[in-house]
């Protein structure tokens, strides 16, 4: 689609000036982030209907992620527990981002996901191919980027951080594990 | 267009999702987004030392980075660049209105998606105090134009998509600009009151669903731009095709960027030009890495080759005869001493050759300090 002239250079900003209006008609998604945790943990459970249980774990300096805000979540379904989801926050170039792990009920890790992703920078590690990286590992496992975990080529920071993350997470676990927290 | 208005509120779902208990509310608060504003920027300060001549010392590029979010879909992207301490250019400024997850509008001044370079272009990212040549003379980096379109992700096939309607390079404003030895670069507008008399086609595509593998796909076609139509010959046409990946393993990592342009009318524009512009300019090269530190450590220290391959005069057309002293072989070995991820020390020697017989390729020894943030 090459344009020929200014003329339709004006025809094409009119158009896009006219879709940009009618974008405005999509509601705003205001629970975005709770129907994504919903959509993958009945995907990953294949379960239709389910509880999601707050965990409350008590300030401890030896964790080293934020389970504040119902972060850490028990989830049931007929009365049983299935599993474990937690939503966490890490950086990212200049902002921070969202993902998803759930574990199922002994703690292995069944579904990785990047719920909200805020800038350009980085975003590759949405991809559901990298992701399936930390799929199936246990409490025991250690993730380490370039060695077990694949580089991005211009995603550096925030696979790093991702690893970083998933990392912090398993060895938090393993302790509130050891303290029979859980 | 009622149809597809109609179409667009009926897609809009009715009630958008089931109850919400007190416990799930806490979850909503986690997607609130950081608005305002992030500071950021990189720069590179590098020593040539040719084997003739003086050499240099050089505050290449310092840029700022301003990036406003004024909601979660709307923000605003500016860098501001200073070469050589005391140009001032705008390198980027667009609005980026995010209609989703995956589907972006961008309007403004933008980086021009060719090859790898173009786009990640802060010193951080790629080997050698200086970028490829292939990217100066070929890709005219840091080649940006005013324009509109879209971007986004498809994270189910680790994809990204650019498509963008530009501005192009200018070819005649009262002098005739485009050259066989940098072929489109002297053409660049950069945005400053830029000649557009034609729209021109970018777009490009990123694979990265293989491990530790990233593949690009570029396009671009277009004419180039001229304050008069009139004077038949004061366009070309520019078809350029860009490949490019990149790999990294353990401690090894490699790249590669092959560019093929076709320039069209260039018979006519050096005939009123006296100029000496080729009809096709191609050309690659390709990078090996090893990174001599435990892939532990916190920094890394890459030993890197480099060799380009490329020509500006691959063809030419009508009367004119191909430049062999335009066709270059370039090969670059060096080190890059990440001391963090984004700061660097660079040095490395250059040898620069090209296609004469029997001549004999000049040296060069770089050093360079180069931050990214």
């Amino acid at each position: 689609m090459i344009l020929k002239n200014s003329n339709n250079i004006r025809v094409f900003f009119c158009l896009a000036f006219i879709l940009l209006t009618l974008s405005s008609f999509r509601v705003p998604n205001k629970i975005q982030i709770l129907k994504k945790v919903k959509k993958e943990i009945s995907k990953t459970f294949s379960i239709d209907s389910f509880l999601l249980e707050p965990i409350k774990i008590e300030n401890d300096s030896d964790l080293t992620v934020d389970f504040s805000k119902n972060r850490f979540l028990k989830i049931i379904s007929n009365d049983f527990l299935i599993g474990y989801a937690y939503i966490g926050n890490a950086p990212s170039k200049t902002e921070t981002f969202e993902y998803l792990v759930l574990f199922n009920n002994d703690f292995i890790i069944k579904k990785s996901k990047v719920l909200i992703y805020r800038e350009d920078w980085g975003s590759e590690i949405g991809s559901n191919r990298w992701l399936k990286q930390f799929i199936d590992k246990s409490l025991n496992d250690k993730f380490i980027y370039r060695e077990n975990i694949s580089a991005i080529s211009g995603a550096t920071i925030s696979v790093k951080s991702m690893t970083n993350a998933l990392n912090q997470l398993l060895s938090s676990l393993n302790i509130l594990i050891k303290k029979k927290i859980l | 267009m009622k149809k597809l208005l109609l179409l667009f509120i009926l897609s809009i779902p009715s009630s958008a999702f089931g109850q919400i208990n007190s416990s799930e509310k806490q979850i909503l608060s986690l997607q609130s987004i950081a608005s305002g504003l992030s500071i950021g920027g990189y720069g590179e300060m590098t020593y040539n030392d040719p084997d003739s001549g003086a050499s240099e010392l050089d505050v290449q590029r310092l840029v700022m980075l301003f990036a406003y979010k004024f909601d979660d879909r709307v923000s605003f992207i500016t860098e501001i660049e200073f070469e050589h301490v005391k140009e001032v250019y705008v390198e980027q400024a667009f609005l980026n209105y995010g209609i989703s997850d995956n589907f972006n509008l961008r309007g403004g001044l933008m980086l021009v998606p060719m090859g790898i370079i173009n786009e990640y272009h802060e010193p951080t990212t790629y080997n050698g105090v200086e970028r490829p040549s292939l990217n100066n003379k070929l890709v005219p980096t840091t080649w940006r134009e005013m324009g509109i379109g879209f971007t986004g992700r498809i994270n189910s096939m680790s994809l990204k998509y650019q498509a963008y309607i530009m501005n192009g390079f200018v070819s005649y404003n009262g002098d005739y600009k485009l050259k066989g030895t940098n072929g489109l670069r002297s053409g660049r507008q950069k945005g400053a009151k830029s000649v557009g008399s034609n729209a021109n086609f970018s777009t490009k595509i990123d694979y990265y669903g293989l491990p530790g593998l990233k593949l690009g796909l570029s396009f671009y076609k277009g004419k180039t731009q001229t304050t008069d139509k009139s004077i038949v010959g004061s366009q070309v046409g520019v078809s350029m095709l860009g490949l490019d990946a990149r790999y990294i393993k353990n401690k090894f990592s490699a790249r590669a960027e092959y560019i093929d342009a076709s320039l069209n009318d260039t018979d006519l524009y050096n005939k009123l030009s006296g100029k000496d512009l080729g009809s096709k300019m191609a050309g690659y090269y390709i990078e090996g890495a090893y990174n001599l530190l435990p892939t532990i450590s916190r920094q890394k220290l890459d030993v890197f080759v480099r060799y380009e391959d490329f020509d500006t005069h691959s063809n030419v057309s009508g009367s004119l005869v191909k430049n062999p002293l335009f066709h270059r072989k370039e090969t670059t070995f060096g080190l890059s001493y990440h001391l963090s991820d984004g700061a660097v020390f660079k040095v490395d020697w250059q040898s620069k050759g090209t296609a004469v017989l029997d001549s004999e390729s000049k040296g060069q020894f770089n050093m360079g300090i180069g931050v990214f943030f």
